[in-house]
């Protein structure tokens, strides 16, 4: 695999120290651990789950897969067109012309606009402004992406709800009531709240990294401000925007808890779908549309790497000087820009801080007044809780283990996908995006597929093979972040000068060692965004965490919140649910700050 | 092979000769409760300790698998109580709980694939599951059929058993019926037929059919109540009046709950929980609607394989007795499945039972199940 490491071999004299061996190989090797892992929790147990499409009873057959392409109720005028018959299509498209792909790719891309809409701003401002905290909210913008859908719901209903905050303070303002609950609008905004930080997240990074000589040399050579940041600053952002894109489509295309929390069963999607045919055991059917599912979020993700090793190209990262809150020098072009701003604040404080300080609230409240009972519940079942039951305590230091374990299992293979595929043709592209394959399945699939082969087991050589516990979840859970690691760091590498590494290893450098001298250093901002997505993923895992973790005391805290909703009151889980806050927003800042030092 | 006693029967028998003979029928089950409320303490602990000298010889681990919340729910759930209970009479046993996430899910993929299920007892079945198990299981047999071995099964109410070949034995059971906010509503709705009214336009939270126990229950009521040729016309007028369908029970009563729409679907003991949580009770009205509730019982089976086959028993006739079943239904809040349980002062307050409790067989839903949620589900769904 790595043809630079043997050749460089070559040229110093053998040597059988171990450690130097290991040093010249280490790409290599990881590049086989990566594939060993996923092989093993990724490959083996979703291809089971999907073998079930074409799998019936013991035979091999189409008739599943026929049948359901052929459908209206699923495909739209698309089913017609499927069958062959054309003659039909003007008949089913005045009856249900998208059908429910067509309905789900609809929101997801309503819920993709949406959310590139509402971090770009939010990117702008991270990366160009400097002001007091500027670090801190930078490391708290992925908080929503850890936040267990259940919490989300519970936030938003009583935010946005009909005698929530927001509409108490439109009709103080005159200004009437919003009933956005229950509507394709509310599971949008919601869509946004999760991913809108991905997109601000991963824009910032590479925000942070442009070249601003570039823009200088224009302004220099005539161009207005305009013509300048389309023409030179727009082409450097634009693969991180589009990568933000990219993934918030291929998450709200398989979302689930939240469309049926938020929107209602008339707005369910695909996922919903898999879901409950996974739960009815219907597995030829959930595997077909599952199998569809991962079939549009792989071409997607395919035709976007073709698009991104055309843009990459030789440049260093040189980022201009940051901007104040307060300008030094006021024009109306300044003030303008401050006012937009504010009023973009003003945005993010009803779509995030809102829905997030509502479940605080509820965690507060009981049913009469201001209370603390439901944090001395946890406290309670920390104490007293019987050995069968779930502690907090427990699920907080499980939850910072594998975030922890995930970030070590993550960015080396994060890394290592990245270097291997940053340079190659179209077969890399096509590795490319099979590696980004664990982001373009399922949930409930994947669930499905560990409980069958990890959690049952293989039988081989007459013992039966188990992987489950904490080794597994943390192998998981690495599986389920390491495409981030790759998002973040890959676009950035690409964009790396070949010189200055190909002089490293003239100078007799491994390729490893030039990876970690010249290149990580600077794609630095890449790798930070990149760990701290993969420890978010980790924290915010839920489907295979609670799959992995039966009949152990491996659970994390949104399988503690989960456990802890029930008997008409929402107080355990959103006390809970508060916690998984405030933890993970302090891990966030302490990541985010090792590696800013690194950074630096 | 597991130490086995011969002796299993001897005391239980006797508390089934004394306590045993009290009438069957649901409708007139005030009547034989209403007598012991005061008295019953002292009888229970004399029932138990003779019961933990003469039961001393069963011994081992019972493995017993259940939903989450049986065991782990924040404000009371019956399963620390039981393991308790049980052990103090089984000094030599322990009880050993276990939660799958798939739930009965789990088992029943273990046994499609061959895999050995060491587990002893479920607790947590309805009749939805039996007619899953024996769907995609055929021959193989996941639960064995216990109920006549018990030496308690008499004491369940007939109208609550739902499995014909007596594998699951239910041991509470709770009604679906409407929870109300009165003043969100000028009167309650008393029929289905209500529900399409003007003035209940947007009024109504349910939960989706496909992933929720009690919205699957609603809509089965509304099949048994307006037939299976009527059902789906009437489920098109109730989208019409703007009713919402939520996922799962929690997301419907937290919306309720935040005051998203007066009325939901939920449980006839709903005024337990309130009443336990100080809450306005005007809040937690219970309606009926044409009197009925739709009946949900839960039940436990021993598993086929289980090598633990007397312990098992010995703790499925436990879940029976007339303690256990008072007490389960105090802290799963849910009506006791026996006839012999008196029900509390709290639930005879609180906890209302339906006029007509209405429910379909087994036989009844074995080959129309999932087409009715099927149907139901496309007419709904499609973000039309």
């Amino acid at each position: 695999m790595t043809r630079d490491g043997e050749t460089a071999g070559r040229r110093e004299r053998p040597d059988l120290d171990p450690s130097v061996w290991l040093e010249r190989h280490a790409l290599g090797v990881l590049g086989v651990a990566t594939a060993a892992v996923l092989l093993v929790v990724f490959y083996y147990p979703v291809l089971t789950v999907f073998a079930d499409a074409v799998r019936v009873g013991g035979a091999w057959t189409l008739d599943v897969v026929v049948e359901v392409l052929t459908d209206p109720f699923y495909f739209g005028a698309l089913a017609p067109i499927f069958a062959g018959e054309f003659g039909e299509v003007g008949a089913v498209a005045a009856e249900s012309p998208l059908g429910l792909f067509g309905f789900t790719a609809y929101q997801a891309l309503l819920s993709t606009i949406a959310s590139v809409l509402l971090g770009l701003p939010g990117a702008y401002v991270l990366s160009r402004y400097e002001f007091p905290g500027r670090r801190t909210i930078r490391s708290l913008t992925i908080l929503p992406f850890v936040m267990p859908s259940i919490m989300v719901a519970i936030g938003f209903v009583a935010f946005f709800g009909t005698n929530g905050p927001l509409n108490a303070a439109l009709t103080a303002l005159g200004v009437g009531q919003v009933n956005l609950l229950f509507t394709l609008e509310a599971i949008v905004v919601a869509h946004a709240f999760y991913n809108a930080p991905l997109v601000a997240r991963v824009t910032t990074a590479a925000w942070e990294s442009v070249d601003a000589r570039m823009v200088e040399t224009a302004r220099s050579l005539g161009a207005n401000p305009w013509y300048a940041f389309r023409d030179v600053l727009a082409p450097q952002l634009l693969p991180a925007v589009l990568t933000g894109a990219l993934l918030t489509f291929v998450f709200t295309f398989m979302s689930f808890p939240i469309v049926l929390a938020l929107g209602g069963f008339q707005l369910a999607t695909v996922e919903v779908w898999v879901y409950s045919l996974v739960q009815e055991l219907e597995y030829a059917e959930a595997a077909t549309l599952a199998v569809a599912e991962t079939a549009v979020s792989l071409a997607l993700t395919y035709a976007y790497l073709r698009y991104e090793a055309r843009e990459s190209g030789g440049r260093t990262a040189n980022p201009p000087p940051r901007k104040r809150l307060f300008p030094d020098s006021p024009s109306l072009l300044a003030a303008v820009e401050r006012v937009g701003v504010v009023a973009y604040a003003l945005v993010v404080a009803v779509v995030f801080v809102g829905p997030i300080a509502s479940m605080v609230v509820e965690s507060l409240t009981g049913p009469s007044g201001l209370t603390l009972q439901y944090y001395q519940f946890l406290v309670q079942r920390q104490v007293e809780g019987a050995s069968f039951q779930t502690k907090p305590g427990v699920a907080v230091r499980n939850s910072l283990v594998f975030g922890a374990a995930t970030l070590l299992v993550a960015l080396p293979m994060g890394v290592t996908v990245s270097v291997l595929t940053t340079r190659g043709g179209r077969g890399s592209r096509l590795a490319d995006a099979a590696a980004m394959a664990p982001l373009a399945v399922s949930g409930v699939v994947v669930g499905l597929g560990m409980l069958r082969g990890l959690v049952f087991g293989v039988e081989l050589f007459g013992a039966r093979l188990r992987v489950t516990g904490p080794v597994a979840i943390v192998a998981a859970h690495g599986v389920a972040a390491y495409p981030f690691v790759v998002r973040n760091v890959a676009p950035l590498l690409g964009g790396v000068d070949r010189s200055v590494v190909e002089s490293a290893r003239a100078l007799g450098a491994t390729r490893v060692r030039a990876l970690l001298d010249v290149e990580l250093p600077l794609v630095a901002s890449g790798v930070a965004a990149g760990a701290a997505f993969a420890f978010a993923i980790s924290v915010g895992e839920f489907d295979s965490t609670v799959i992995l973790a039966t009949g152990s005391s491996s659970y994390t805290m949104p399988v503690a919140v989960e456990r802890y909703i029930g008997n008409r009151t929402l107080g355990p889980a959103s006390a809970m649910g508060t916690v998984l806050l405030v933890v993970t927003s302090v891990s966030f800042v302490i990541v985010d700050r090792l590696g800013g030092r690194w950074e630096a | 092979m597991r130490r086995r006693t011969l002796l299993k029967h001897g005391a239980t028998a006797t508390v089934v000769g004394l306590a045993g003979c009290v009438g069957g029928d649901e409708g007139d089950q005030d009547t034989t409760t209403e007598a012991t409320p005061t008295e019953t303490p002292m009888q229970e602990t004399t029932e138990e300790t003779t019961e933990t000298t003469t039961e001393k010889s069963l011994s081992g681990t019972l493995k017993v698998a259940t939903y989450s919340s049986f065991i782990d729910a924040p404000s009371t759930a019956p399963g620390g109580w039981l393991k308790k209970a049980f052990e103090k009479r089984h000094p030599d046993v322990t009880v050993k709980y276990q939660t799958p996430d798939n739930e009965v899910n789990y088992f029943i993929q273990r046994a499609a694939q061959g895999v050995d299920i060491d587990t002893d007892v479920y607790v947590g079945l309805n009749v939805d599951h039996l007619i899953r198990i024996d769907e995609k299981l055929g021959d193989k047999q996941l639960f064995a059929s216990t109920g006549s071995e018990l030496s308690n099964y008499g004491q369940v109410k007939d109208g609550l058993k739902f499995d014909p070949q007596n594998r699951a034995v239910p041991y509470d059971t709770g009604y679906i019926s409407l929870v109300y906010d009165e003043s969100g509503v000028d009167a309650a709705p008393e029929t289905f037929q209500d529900l399409l009214k003007d003035q209940y336009s947007g009024d109504l939270i349910v939960q989706n059919a496909k992933t929720s126990i009690t919205g699957r229950a609603f809509m089965l009521w509304t099949v048994n109540t307006l037939g299976e040729e009527q059902y789906l016309d009437y489920w098109k007028k109730l989208k019409n009046n703007g009713i919402k369908i939520l996922g799962s029970w929690s997301d419907a009563y937290t919306a309720y709950e935040n005051g998203e729409a007066p009325m939901v679907v939920s449980y006839s003991t709903d005024q337990v929980y309130a009443n336990r949580q100080d809450k306005d009770l005007t809040k937690h009205q219970v309606g009926f609607l044409n009197d009925q509730g739709y009946a949900n019982p839960e039940g436990m089976a021993k598993f086929a394989d289980t090598d633990n086959p007397e312990l098992a028993e010995e703790f499925m006739d436990f879940v029976l007795t007339k303690r256990a079943q008072t007490k389960i239904a105090q802290l799963n809040v849910q009506f006791p499945a026996t006839d012999w349980a008196p029900l509390s002062d709290e639930f005879r307050k609180y906890a209302k039972e339906p006029e007509n409790p209405v429910t379909f067989t087994y036989e009844e839903l074995q080959g129309n199940l999932d087409g009715w949620v099927d149907s139901w589900a496309r007419q709904i769904a499609g973000g039309r």
